[in-house]
């Protein structure tokens, strides 16, 4: 510390003057978040902030909704409990835990019990129980290998895209249209889906662009350039009259699948970049000696090649998936309601809340920061198991 | 299964496993190999000289196809090298191939490196083709390392290890290129053990190398190659003994020092 901080005269003046812009910028920092803000406007929004209006009267007539997404979220949480059975501590211990005591906590919210039902504190509790099954399931089935968890956690994915949207003629799943989907559940959804499927559309646009016969090539390239030329926020205008032309006519779809199509796309395209960078990194050598034992081409690029890529290029995959969770944020321009554009919205239409806009957004912030904290945070991890940079 | 490998097949040394006839290479308008006539029978060892850019590593990469020669005609096994990819992935299954840079693959455990190909190519139960990386590992005296990666080995050890993963395909010729060039000196030794052993067990070789005891002691003949094309070729007593052409000489008086 004396040899870092205190060698010279000017490295102590220079401390010393750090230390004091720290100290008082942490001063008044803290200060202003335990006594000047007022932090109310975030639990006037509530359950906003995390399923927008997906309860309101019109979306959801008659009945209360709120539950379908609380059960989606329980098949998360036991997909991470079994995730943490599989590994059997590390990263998937602390998130499977993390998550499910901060949303076991949720349920002591001091709420009313008009604004915040016994039904709903007890669906949260029950993400404890869910994370012990999906534990359990891991530990004593034969579920618990890496393949049944991205099956499942396809599964879950599907299903509750099925839950939330309902099905006709179904009693208590009555249809819930998207347009009321919102808060960080739809980023949510927006930024799962598009990661999970820009990943190998991505990794196909990479061999496409190297392919030998020049249609794949020059289709590849072309789907590249103009969807990395556009602005997303372009191409989400677009989406709502261009994807419409690629379906046949009664094809169902909506605005939240055009927004989905066009995000996993346009990360696509960046992800293809990526990898291919990544291809081009690599030594020769390493095809030649997949190759000279026999093995064909498409197992030495399966089995030797990509698996190298995508490796030594996980910091900017990571860096692609977090850019893509923010974009999630841009689909307020096709009119939908994600949690940045629901704030914005409520601190718009009520005067009386105008002065806490910036505790709004700055809670925001943390938000979003948690969320891509934890995607590095499990980038590094991997990249530590995996041993890249050692061999 | 794993017997079968330890002995490399009787040679019948009157067939030839490897005939190459005026093979030239371009690479552009550069013109590597100028017309390479030649022929190797069932178990013999052959080392190949040269100076660096002679085209020597060129040519015996000519002979699994990693590189495409552009005139001639090269039959491996009595099948010749084409366009039809399917010879060619049935030539590279019997021809094995050491690198000078090892080529191991790095996200791979050892074991896995030796029996990545037999169990995707030659479609071998995982435990038959463990069991054989296993006694191939005792064989080049690295059987404690399955486990570990390439990146945790010495360079040594590593060549090695690629020589089992190219015995592990069972091959019926192994090439080398320079397999110690790239070895600290204190390891060229123990792969050049190994592959003294191989030489001793029958296997066919053409080695392309500047260990010149090394090849005294194993080749059954000697090619210098210069200029993409074969200046000389003799039996070792022969080629160091008495080199017939200038440049051969030359090139020992230069590498012998």
């Amino acid at each position: 510390m004396h040899a870092n901080l205190f060698s010279t005269w000017y490295n102590s003046a220079l401390t010393i003057v750090a230390a004091g812009v720290i100290g008082l910028a942490l001063w008044f920092g803290l200060g202003w978040v335990f006594t000047g803000a007022d932090w109310r406007v975030i639990p006037t929004l509530g359950g906003q902030l995390i399923i927008g209006q997906y309860n309101i009267e019109s979306a959801c007539p008659g009945q209360n909704c709120f539950w379908r997404p609380q059960v989606s979220l329980l098949l998360v949480t036991a997909l991470l409990g079994l995730a943490w059975g599989m590994a059997g501590g590390g990263v998937a211990r602390n998130f499977a835990v993390g998550v499910t005591a901060i949303l076991a906590a949720f349920a002591f919210l001091p709420y009313s019990f008009e604004s915040m039902g016994l039904d709903v504190r007890l669906l949260l509790l029950a993400n404890v129980p869910a994370v012990v099954i999906g534990w359990a399931i891991a530990r004593y089935t034969s579920l618990g290998t890496g393949q049944w968890i991205a099956i499942l956690g396809v599964v879950t994915f599907l299903v509750t895209l099925v839950l939330l949207r309902g099905l006709p003629g179904v009693p208590g799943l009555q249809p819930v249209s998207v347009i009321y989907w919102g808060g960080l559940m739809l980023n949510l959804i927006l930024a799962v889906g598009g990661i999970t499927l820009s990943l190998p559309i991505g990794v196909a646009l990479a061999l496409g662009r190297r392919s030998r016969l020049p249609i794949v090539k020059i289709l590849c390239i072309a789907f590249i350039e103009i969807f990395r030329g556009v602005p997303l926020i372009t191409l989400l205008f677009m989406s709502q009259v261009l994807v419409p032309l690629a379906f046949p006519e009664n094809f169902p779809q909506n605005s939240l699948f055009r927004a989905a199509v066009v995000i996993t796309l346009f990360s696509a395209a960046y992800m293809a970049e990526n990898i291919r960078g990544g291809l081009q990194a690599l030594h020769p050598g390493q095809a030649e000696a997949a190759r000279a034992l026999g093995l064909p081409g498409w197992q030495t690029m399966m089995l030797i090649s990509l698996p190298q890529a995508v490796r030594n290029v996980i910091p900017a995959i990571v860096g692609q998936f977090i850019s893509l969770f923010k974009d999630t944020s841009l689909v307020y321009i096709i009119g939908m309601l994600d949690v940045v554009e629901i704030s914005r919205a409520f601190i718009q239409g009520n005067a009386e809340y105008l002065a806490s806009a910036k505790e709004l957004f700055i809670f925001l912030a943390l938000v979003f920061w948690i969320f891509t904290y934890s995607m590095s945070y499990i980038s590094r991890r991997a990249e530590e198991s995996l041993g890249v940079g050692r061999r | 299964m794993a017997e079968d490998i330890m002995e490399s097949g009787p040679a019948d040394v009157s067939d030839n496993i490897i005939v190459c006839n005026d093979v030239h290479k371009w690479f552009g308008n550069f013109h590597v190999l100028k017309g390479v006539t030649t022929s190797v029978t069932r178990g013999e060892k052959v080392v190949i000289l040269g100076p660096s850019g002679s085209g020597k590593s060129t040519f015996i990469r000519t002979i699994n196809r990693l590189e495409e020669h552009q005139r001639g005609q090269i039959i491996v096994d009595g099948t010749e090298l084409s366009n039809d990819v399917r010879n060619v992935d049935a030539i590279r299954r019997d021809v094995g191939m050491v690198f000078q840079s090892f080529n191991l693959f790095p996200h791979l455990t050892v074991r896995r490196n030796i029996t990545l190909a037999p169990t995707r190519v030659r479609k071998w139960p995982q435990s038959d083709a463990d069991a054989v990386a296993d006694s191939l590992l005792e064989r080049v005296g690295i059987p404690e390392q399955a486990e570990k990666y390439p990146g945790e080995l010495s360079g040594g050890q590593q060549q090695r290890v690629a020589i089992a993963r190219a015995l592990a395909m069972q091959p019926k010729v192994m090439l080398f290129d320079e397999p110690t060039s790239a070895l600290d000196p204190e390891m060229i030794q123990e792969v050049l053990d190994v592959m003294r052993e191989l030489a001793h067990s029958g296997m066919t070789m053409l080695i392309v190398t500047h260990e010149i005891g090394f090849a005294r002691e194993v080749a059954d003949r000697v090619i210098m190659f210069d200029g993409g094309v074969i200046v000389e070729q003799a039996p070792p007593e022969e080629f160091f003994g008495s080199p017939q052409q200038e440049r051969t000489k030359t090139f020992l008086s230069q590498i012998l020092g």
